[in-house]
């Protein structure tokens, strides 16, 4: 074949793929809103809430980047098989999580993950952090830093972490290590009303990168 | 309008915003400190399990608030634990509260505990 030619049928498989890339992620926006995920999720970014009230008001978390957050396998499994991420009900401080999140059929949950997949930051760096249990991240993490104190983690220990933040356990195979170091880098543009600190100007670019790596690295 | 009238007008317009101060003071004591410090502020928010490493301050004891002064609860609500000593689990708020935020969460507390703190 000439090379050419070949360049061609290259492109349009390509063209190909993203204009069913395209179709997919338009067939999961409407399953999404057909499935009543919009009464709790807002998937429309930038981030709305100004007030603390704003962030009170809504009953599930935002997902106008998640496909920046998320890594798709576990995202698709996971609307199969919603096992609770947070121990307590969202926005509540008293309340445990029911588990009531919908179950998804496999078809849907595909559908749903392709839409999802596709709402993305420009605020998320690719390719920056590296999952990695670094001595230097686990300090932070868990003695310099009260992380844990809100966080469920991965430890022998007796104290597994606190519960007013979601868990971090698995967060190796849930989230994105680059929306980790994101989200402690940029807390505005993703949530800028928040019951975590603001660790800007505390923790430094650096240490910030070893966090982000020790949490991606959590089973 | 009766004289009555006037000064109920004159009160509400003075005192409104004081109040609705003191309830967006109580939302942000709630979203931010109850998560360790309780709703109620005694020291038992729903990350204080058996095993959490400290016990966060119950803010309704006025025996234990009556040892703080107020700059005491400013530095360690704006630095966090380590600044004077204590567990890096209170975390610092520096760079998420404004001192005018921080301030007011003080006069809270100092509701709570119904005391006036050391004075310094």
């Amino acid at each position: 074949m000439k090379p050419g030619i070949a360049l061609s049928i290259a492109a349009a498989l390509l063209l190909a793929t993203a204009a069913s890339a395209r179709a997919d992620a338009a067939a999961g926006a409407a399953a999404f809103k057909a499935g009543q995920c919009t009464a709790c999720h807002y998937t429309e970014g930038p981030a709305r809430e100004v007030t603390i009230e704003d962030q009170l008001a809504k009953t599930g978390p935002e997902l106008w980047y998640a496909g920046s957050k998320f890594q798709r396998p576990w995202l698709e499994a996971w609307l199969q098989d919603p096992k609770p991420i947070r121990p307590l009900k969202y926005n509540s401080l008293t309340e445990d999580n029911p588990g009531d999140h919908p179950v998804l059929a496999a078809a849907d949950a595909a559908s749903i993950t392709d839409f999802l997949m596709s709402l993305v930051s420009d605020a998320v760096e690719t390719g920056v952090i590296k999952p990695k249990k670094h001595p230097k991240g686990r300090l932070i993490f868990t003695k310099k830093m009260p992380c844990s104190g809100c966080h469920r983690f991965p430890t022998k220990k007796p104290f597994k972490g606190g519960r007013s933040g979601p868990s971090l356990v698995g967060a190796g195979e849930r989230l994105n290590p680059d929306w980790i170091y994101a989200y402690l880098k940029s807390t505005k543009v993703f949530k800028p009303v928040r019951m975590m600190p603001v660790f800007v100007g505390l923790l430094s670019d650096k240490d910030m990168k070893f966090v982000a790596a020790y949490v991606a690295s959590f089973k | 309008m009766s004289k009555l009238t006037i000064l109920a007008v004159v009160v509400a317009s003075l005192g409104l915003p004081a109040v609705a101060a003191a309830a967006e003071v109580e939302v942000m004591f709630k979203f931010y400190c109850a998560q360790c410090h309780g709703l109620g502020g005694k020291g038992d928010g729903p990350n204080v399990s058996p095993d959490f490493p400290v016990s966060p301050r119950n803010f309704t004891s006025a025996e234990e608030m009556n040892k703080l002064t107020d700059a005491d609860l400013k530095n360690v609500i704006l630095d966090g634990g380590p600044s004077v000593s204590k567990s890096p689990m209170m975390p610092p708020w520096g760079k998420t509260l404004s001192e005018a935020e921080v301030d007011a969460l003080i006069r809270h507390i100092r509701v709570l505990c119904a005391c006036k703190g050391k004075q310094g």
